[in-house]
């Protein structure tokens, strides 16, 4: 090789790596705050965000907003990837027990959350349950994506069904024949995680079965209320529904419905949204309601949605500003209608509010906020919860027993499992 | 190779020189070192480090967003006492070795056939690599619907063969769903195994073939006893890597089952995933993530030691 020409690849090579470092001095100057966010189903939610909000917000202060959207599911690591890392995001949407696996490293926004129950009608017991850590508030809670149940009007009427069974057991009898008639109920019973969580939880609390003592410390999954729960679904499996709901994810069900391969779900809003979108009459012909009671009353799944401001944030203070602002009535109100109800307020003075007139079916996900608890309760949020809910004890204890195994044989594993998790820390 | 034209003068008399950047850049073994030196530092900075903090995570007990708290082994303790981690362990081994040989089988035959002459070869050679191309996610959500059972070809066609409606649950059924992934997992990866062994066969003497046919072998001779010694180091080499790959596999199980039905598809990779993010336990994540080290390092240093000692 020549002089010259080992002298030209280094300097290619440096060229380049000049190239590279380029856009560190571009840099944006003046105030910014990125606001992390997970993808919306409904486009226009993130869209007013991003063409009102942000822009209302940096005409008044000068501060400029940057939306910054993840992928559906990929929350947990982009912020695990800012918190270990300390920088990337401001404020973050968080979702269930995230600000309580993240609680040393969120700012107390108190002040906050306890202006805006003051002004907009006070907090659901529930929004105390998502955002308040050790008495502080460490994330604002924006809403309830309700997981409640979804069934067709049409195929009901055919065994003389026209309103939304009451009890479990009164809607298994429908299930029964229906599932007769080739018209199959189909409730997730894999490891998706909105969908299956959503009727499971509120399926053993109904019954009086939980997984953990509001201590926090004792396991009390071993009880005859969660054999009486496990022993109902098996039987609404076996009889009410498809096999292959064993294997669903949280797509699943959806794709079910508008294929009319089911006659009874339990899902977000989003099903009747998409079906007045694209499957007009499929939608005329779903209804929503509440999920049915059980022997020890009625429950549904917080499936919650709330804002915290890192507080190792260079720009906290400004932050915590810009959330404030986002979080009065003026702005949270439109941001909320943008989406009609898919976003169920967690603060009572929404609960007559005109975006629950857009569609009336919506209005039982607006109902069940008052009996809606996060996963795991009513032990409190902490990492082991968490270590819990993500290695789907419950899930695969219900799914189990669907599968041919018997009742104490999954009580004794989730038991154990439950045990081995709550030992340690 | 550039010529030095001046005289050698004796370094004492010789006047003192100035260091030139350039000419020490341009030294046969700085300039070596030069351009060896960004992909070592790719290598340990992209490679290396996570690697060693991944040890050094499993060390610890460290939640997300907390400080970590140095527990030793604890943490594989913890995952001994887990009977879905074990449940994990299996099926990841199952996964990898029925897959593994399947597609080591299929691919040895794809490279076979591929090996004749025919119409079109070159387009069906270049087209089969299409498994291997398009993006696992993309072919897994193709899978997702061609194994549902409303929607399902596989179904419809068992169908016309006479089993009711509304047919096996591909992804419902422990067994089968393991099948499943498997089989989808087989389909990605024989173009890897058929497109590698098909180059190694081009490069077998015809000779050998022909004094084989001489000798009087058969065709299933002179494969057994030409093409298949020599194939060894290649298969070994392919093996390797289709192993490393589908032990590690993620996005097909995370995409298709996440893991589900109970946990029957559960992968380490997918569970340490859970247990790292969902659960935010990064070190308990990562020590389930390195159960995989000493059985793929067992693989790797086994096969190198063999070819070493082959060739």
């Amino acid at each position: 090789m020549s002089k010259s020409s080992r002298r030209d690849v280094l300097k290619i090579a440096l060229a380049g790596a000049g190239a590279g470092a380029l856009p560190w001095r571009a840099k944006a100057a003046g105030p910014t705050i990125t606001m992390l966010h997970e993808s919306s189903f409904i486009k226009v939610f993130d869209e007013f965000f991003q063409k009102t909000l942000a822009p209302n917000y940096e005409k008044e202060t000068g501060v400029k907003i940057v939306y910054e959207i993840t992928s559906v599911g990929s929350l947990p690591a982009r912020d695990s990837t800012v918190i270990e890392t300390g920088s990337g995001a401001d404020i973050s949407m968080l979702a269930l027990l995230f600000p309580f696996l993240y609680q040393d490293k969120l700012l107390d926004v108190s002040d906050i959350a306890e202006e805006m129950g003051k002004k907009q009608g006070g907090w659901y017991d529930v929004g105390k349950e998502a955002g308040m850590v050790d008495g502080k508030w460490k994330a604002i809670p924006f809403s309830n994506i309700g997981q409640l149940m979804n069934w067709r009007t049409d195929w009901f009427k055919e065994v003389g069904v026209t309103k939304f069974p009451d009890t479990w057991e009164e809607l298994y009898d429908v299930g029964k024949k229906l599932k007769a008639k080739d018209h199959p109920f189909g409730f997730e019973l894999g490891h998706g995680f909105g969908d299956n969580h959503g009727w499971l939880y509120p399926l053993l609390w109904s019954y009086g079965g939980h997984e953990v003592e509001k201590d926090g410390k004792t396991v009390s999954i071993d009880s005859s209320e969660t054999a009486a729960a496990i022993d109902f679904a098996r039987k609404f499996f076996k009889d009410c529904m498809l096999d292959d709901v064993l294997s669903w994810t949280d797509v699943s069900n959806n794709k079910a419905w508008y294929a009319e391969q089911i006659s009874c779900t339990n899902n977000a809003e989003s099903i009747l949204w998409l079906a007045k979108r694209d499957f007009p009459d499929i939608a005329k012909v779903t209804d929503q309601a509440l999920n049915p009671q059980g022997p020890k009353g009625r429950f549904h799944l917080m499936n919650s949605i709330t804002h915290g401001v890192f507080n190792f944030s260079p720009q906290k203070e400004a932050a915590h500003d810009f959330l404030k602002w986002l979080m009065d009535e003026k702005q949270l109100g439109a941001w909320y209608a943008s989406a009609d109800s898919y976003y169920q307020p967690v603060l009572k003075g929404y609960d007559n509010a005109p975006m629950w007139d857009v569609e009336p079916r919506n209005k039982p996900y607006r109902d069940a906020m008052a009996t809606a608890h996060l996963p795991g309760w009513p032990a409190p949020p902490d990492r082991r919860l968490a270590e819990a809910v993500a290695k789907y004890v419950v899930i695969d204890m219900f799914a189990k027993a669907c599968s041919g195994s018997s009742t104490k044989d999954v009580i004794k594993a989730a038991d154990s499992q439950l045990r081995e998790i709550y030992k340690a820390a | 190779m550039a010529i030095r034209s001046e005289p050698f003068i004796g370094v004492a008399s010789r006047p003192r020189r100035t260091f030139s950047l350039s000419e020490w850049a341009d030294r046969g073994t700085v300039f070596s070192w030069l351009m060896m030196a960004p992909p070592i530092l790719f290598l340990l900075a992209l490679v290396g480090y996570p690697f060693c903090y991944g040890i050094f995570l499993s060390l610890e007990d460290r939640q997300v967003a907390q400080p970590g708290t140095f527990v030793g082994l604890a943490n594989f303790v913890k995952d001994a006492h887990d009977p879905v981690f074990w449940q994990v362990v299996r099926n990841t081994f199952v996964y990898t070795i029925v897959a593994t040989l399947l597609k080591m089988v299929g691919g040895l035959g794809l490279a076979l056939a591929m090996n004749q002459h025919f119409k079109f070869k070159n387009m069906v050679r270049a087209l089969l690599l299409l498994p291997f191309i398009v993006p696992t996610v993309l072919s897994t959500v193709a899978f997702m619907w061609m194994l549902d059972p409303a929607f399902s070809v596989v179904n419809r066609m068992l169908f016309e063969f006479g089993v009711p409606k509304p047919g096996p649950s591909w992804l419902g059924n422990p067994i089968l769903a393991m099948f499943s992934i498997i089989m989808i997992n087989t389909w990605r990866g024989l173009p890897f195994y058929g497109i590698t062994l098909l180059a190694g066969l081009q490069t077998v003497p015809v000779e050998l073939y022909e004094a084989a046919t001489i000798d009087g072998a058969s065709g299933w001779q002179r494969f057994r006893f030409v093409t298949l010694p020599l194939l060894q180091p290649i298969i070994l080499i392919v093996t390797l890597f289709s192993v490393i790959f589908t032990f590690a596999d993620f996005q097909l199980v995370y995409v298709l089952t996440h893991g589900g039905p109970q946990n029957a598809t559960n992968l380490l990779a997918t569970y340490a995933f859970d247990i790292g993010m969902g659960a935010g336990q990064l070190g308990l994540g990562a020590s389930v993530a390195l159960t995989m080290l000493p059985a793929l390092a067992l693989l790797i240093v086994g096969i190198t030691l063999y070819l070493r000692k082959k060739t």
